[in-house]
């Protein structure tokens, strides 16, 4: 019991007992008992009133008024269900897409790693001009981490696609070779077995699923002896279930599964050392992130003393891990902002007109003593209430778009798969629905204020009036529009841009080409075996039926100042795509030969073919056919083949050199095979492996197109997000200027009806009606284009072959707008031209 | 005599002051020590009560009346009774004020 019931209670007995002692004395001063009574009860004053009175001092009165607006909140909002299922629809798709967004937002961007002092772990990295992602040698790596003492612990990783096998048979699976303090680190502990140690070769770790799924769970497996690609190792330990490889994958793109097994870098051998892998480290409390690279610069200067280590950086590992996606989410938080500034302003325009609908209603409410602000807390509860019932709906629609979203690719953005609402998100979605609810609940309210209660009660019944509404919903509607524009412009350049990634030329046909990778492992490859395996499975695929062509690749780097004819100095450094490929390649890829002729298996050596940009690059607008080539090495230019995006469609294609396939030691090769049915063609292409060596399996199987498709994923997370965006402003925009030239043409019905009565045409009366629309459209499109002049600016880097000012974007984007706004008043305005005088003019 | 808005509460404490009582017997004093010349509807006295007791001047407790019948007894508080304090001293003051206005001669015999 609080103090207020504590205090009224028994109340009612203890009136009770007063007028019961008032009536004694009485008696007692000789009234007659019924005449008693009725003086005691005439003396104390109304007993229900008293009551009610004492009561009333208990009250807290905003939380009752409150109560009271809540419930004729709630009243008026059910009177007019179309409007407020309209409102609550637009306000959920608003703020449904907000949530969404700021759900990965906060898990990809605020919330922190689940690994150990998240805050202290950094990425080392050396970027490299060859990938395009950050790479370490792992020699230096094991310098770095006997000389700097920068650091409270370090780890190496490099990624590998293992085939691990045993006597249950062979599977693949993402590896990474791992060093250092990794497992510390990471904050791992076993769930079997142990971890093995930084200097331990030939041992194996494997997540929890692969040890479900492959080892079949079975505890034995611990210490067992397993191969991995064909050489000895020992499954020493399996990680717990929820353990997850959360630092940044460069390879994610192209292969999003999950990294499931884990082998030490083997440090007696040589060619491991010579691999190249990422650097993650914790720093010690108190080093800064200057200090460290400071020294870490001196200690890689000492290790590789002519070049100064330019490309080397320290970044906190969170910002790393989601560099790629930040500027994308930045564009869709603004993108997100823009729709639901959008949502507020077609409810406020909504409310302007029932404002003005409303005008007497609240004039009566004014007359009769209820104060300003009184009213204006009314107005403003109503408007939180639908926000915050948009905003409920708009938690569930945003369910749906996360689960949408995560669907849409693991790869498109890092951590997307940890995407899930929590408080955060929840605290996020009130807050916005809140600021919505105050946005579109001011405009009616200041409408409200400057109500003139005379005029209002004049007016009687006829409510024309909110000449002023009008002149801001005319505002509000062009600001919709300009922000429409805004948005469309966005994603017309997300569109244009997805469109000419995807553009192929003629013939290539990438959904026919099947593309694998071949490992061959184990000591019995030696060069010339796998020289045999090689030749042998060309030829078998040469026969089988179906195979239109085979071909084997292999593709590398090289770097160097080769002095080509072309260059300004001998001194300028170039970076070169190498791919030496068999015959069949070319023609199982899809290219096209410009000039010259192909590689043929005469070929040994010592001939190249180029494509375009590598010939422009050598030789400029010199004819290179004939001409040599010094680098890789000297070689004659036979051929020139056109350029073609055959690995990455959100870059051009890079300069390119294509060699023979050597006969030298090639462990691993791509496979490609163009056939009209290439998934039907998979089982024989398998079954000749098989046949070849059962023990080799085929990684990475898929077409090019798909391929292809997987290496803009982020880009079509990004298009489909900013697409739908736009899509939603479109019709918040059509659905505004339809609202506001409806309602002025069903306030001017009698001021039409007249004019019509004096001689209007039919013509008159629409264009009337539509340069209204017009005006307020193209006033709104002229900001527009202004605003997205210096919006899109920011979205340079989400683009391809793209320019982020390209007019034809901005007129396609603009006239979309103007024809919809054209509709959106011609309707109204036929029927303003449809108003018969007669009636108009007795609609009094 | 119509009550002076607050003076109700100000009685109210004063006839606590010496010892607690129930409303009916507030009522009674009120009307007695003022000699009849404060006419108060007994029943606004509930009000007045209870919001002395969401201030924190009074409480109230359940006890048992000389007939043997349950009844609410009022107490003052240590906060009560600083505050009957406080306006006391400030309706002195009020009260001479106003008493030299009034009756200005008597005071200053120029």
């Amino acid at each position: 019991m609080n103090r207020r019931q504590r205090a009224l209670a028994g109340l009612e007995e203890d009136i009770r007992e007063h007028l019961d002692r008032e009536t004694r004395d009485n008696i007692e001063r000789g009234m007659p008992p019924g005449e008693a009574r009725a003086a005691a009860v005439r003396k104390f004053g109304n007993v229900a009133m008293v009551e009610e009175e004492t009561r009333a001092v208990w009250r807290r009165p905003w939380v009752d008024q409150l109560l009271q607006d809540l419930g004729f909140a709630f009243r008026v909002l059910r009177r007019a269900p179309a409007f407020t299922a309209v409102a609550i629809l637009t306000l959920a798709v608003g703020i449904g897409l907000n949530t969404a967004v700021f759900s990965v937002v906060n898990s990809v961007l605020l919330r922190p790693l689940d690994y150990p002092h998240p805050e202290r772990l950094v990425w080392l990295g050396e970027y490299d001009t060859f990938t395009h992602h950050d790479m370490v040698m792992l020699s230096d790596f094991a310098e770095w981490r006997t000389h700097a003492r920068s650091y409270s612990a370090m780890a190496a990783f490099s990624y590998q696609q293992i085939a691990v096998a045993n006597s249950r048979g062979a599977f693949p699976v993402s590896a990474v070779l791992i060093g250092g303090d990794f497992w510390t680190l990471s904050g791992a502990s076993p769930a079997l077995g142990r971890l093995f140690a930084p200097s331990e070769p030939s041992s194996l770790v494997v997540s929890w699923e692969v040890f479900q799924r492959q080892f079949g769970a079975d505890p034995h497996v611990i210490g067992s002896a397993v191969t991995v690609d064909g050489r000895a190792a020992t499954v020493c330990g399996v990680l717990p279930k929820g353990y997850r490889f959360q630092f940044p994958r460069w390879w994610a793109v192209q292969h999003p599964e999950p990294v499931e097994a884990y082998l030490p870098i083997d440090q007696g051998d040589p060619k491991i050392r010579g691999r190249g892998g990422q650097v993650v480290a914790s720093l010690k409390p108190g080093v800064s992130i200057s200090q460290a690279l400071a020294e870490l610069k001196l200690i890689q200067q000492s290790l590789h003393p002519p070049a100064p280590p330019s490309r080397l950086h320290i970044d906190p590992l969170l910002d790393q891990l989601t560099s790629g996606a930040r500027r994308a989410l930045a564009v869709l938080l603004a993108a997100g902002s823009l729709l639901l500034l959008m949502a507020s302003v077609n409810i406020a325009s909504l409310l302007l007109a029932r404002a003005s609908a409303r005008r007497r209603e609240l004039a009566i409410r004014l007359a009769m003593g209820a104060g300003r602000f009184r009213a204006l807390r009314q107005l403003l509860v109503e408007s939180l209430t639908l926000a915050l019932l948009g905003g409920a709906a708009g938690l569930l629609l945003a369910r749906c778009a996360i689960a949408l979203l995560v669907r849409l690719g693991p790869q498109s953005i890092p951590r997307l798969d940890e995407v899930a609402m929590d408080i955060c998100v929840l605290a996020f979605t009130i807050c916005i629905s809140i600021a919505a609810g105050i946005l579109f609940g001011v405009a009616p309210g200041v409408a409200l204020w400057r109500t003139d209660l005379h005029d209002a009660l004049k007016e009687g019944a006829r409510s024309t009036g909110g000449a002023f509404g009008l002149r801001i919903r005319r505002l509000l509607v062009a600001g919709e529009m300009a922000m429409a524009v805004v948005l469309l412009t966005g994603a017309g350049l997300l569109l244009a841009s997805f469109l000419r990634m995807n553009a192929r030329p003629a013939g290539f046909a990438p959904e026919k080409v099947l593309l694998m990778k071949i490992r061959l492992a184990g000591t019995q490859y030696t060069p010339a075996a796998q020289q045999g395996y090689r030749n042998e499975l060309l030829r078998r695929l040469g026969s089988t039926p179906g195979v239109e062509s085979a071909g084997i690749s292999t593709q590398f780097g090289w770097s160097g100042a080769p002095a080509f004819p072309n260059d300004p100095s001998p001194t300028q450094t170039h970076v070169l795509h190498l791919n030496a490929a068999s015959p069949g390649y070319f023609r199982a890829i899809g290219m096209q030969l410009l000039k010259g002729r192909w590689l043929s298996d005469a070929d040994q050596g010592g001939v190249v073919m180029l494509n375009e940009s590598m010939a422009r690059e050598a030789f400029g607008a010199v004819d290179p056919i004939g001409r040599s080539l010094s680098a890789p090495q000297p070689a004659v230019v036979i051929g020139v083949l056109a350029d073609l995006r055959y690995s990455h469609l959100d870059a051009d294609a890079p300069p390119e050199v294509f060699l023979p396939f050597p006969n030298r030691m090639m462990l691993s090769f791509d496979l490609a095979v163009r056939a009209a049915n290439p998934a039907g063609l998979l089982p024989s292409i398998r079954r000749e492996m098989a046949a070849l060596d059962p023990t080799q399996p085929a990684y990475d199987v898929k077409t090019l197109d798909r391929a292809l498709a997987d290496s803009i994923a982020p880009h079509r997370f990004n298009l489909f997000l900013l697409g739908t965006f736009a899509a939603s402003a479109f019709v918040l925009a059509l659905v505004g200027i339809y609202g506001v030239i409806a309602y002025a043409v069903a306030a001017r019905t009698r001021e039409i009806g007249v004019r019509v009565a004096l001689g209007a045409q039919r013509g008159d009366v629409v264009g009337m009606v539509v340069r209204e629309g017009m005006a307020i459209a193209i006033a709104g499109i002229v900001a527009g284009m202004a605003a997205a002049l210096a919006l899109t600016r920011l979205m340079a880097s989400l683009l391809y072959g793209v320019n982020t000012t390209d007019p034809r974007i901005f007129a396609a984007a603009s006239v979309t707008l103007a024809v919809t706004a054209l509709l959106a008043s011609w309707w109204p305005a036929r029927k303003a031209a449809g108003i018969d005088p007669t009636i108009a003019l007795r609609d009094e | 005599m119509e009550l002076l808005q607050g003076t109700l509460d100000l009685l109210i404490l004063r006839t606590l002051a010496p010892g607690p009582a129930h409303g009916h017997a507030i009522a009674k004093a009120i009307e007695r020590q003022s000699e009849d010349v404060l006419q108060v509807e007994q029943g606004s006295l509930y009000p007045a009560l209870h919001r002395l007791i969401r201030r924190g001047w009074i409480t109230a407790e359940e006890g048992v009346s000389e007939n043997n019948r349950r009844a609410k007894f009022y107490r003052l508080t240590a906060k009560g009774r600083k505050q009957l304090h406080l306006e006391t001293t400030r309706w002195e003051k009020l009260a001479r004020a106003i008493a030299r206005i009034l009756k200005p001669a008597e005071e200053n015999p120029l």
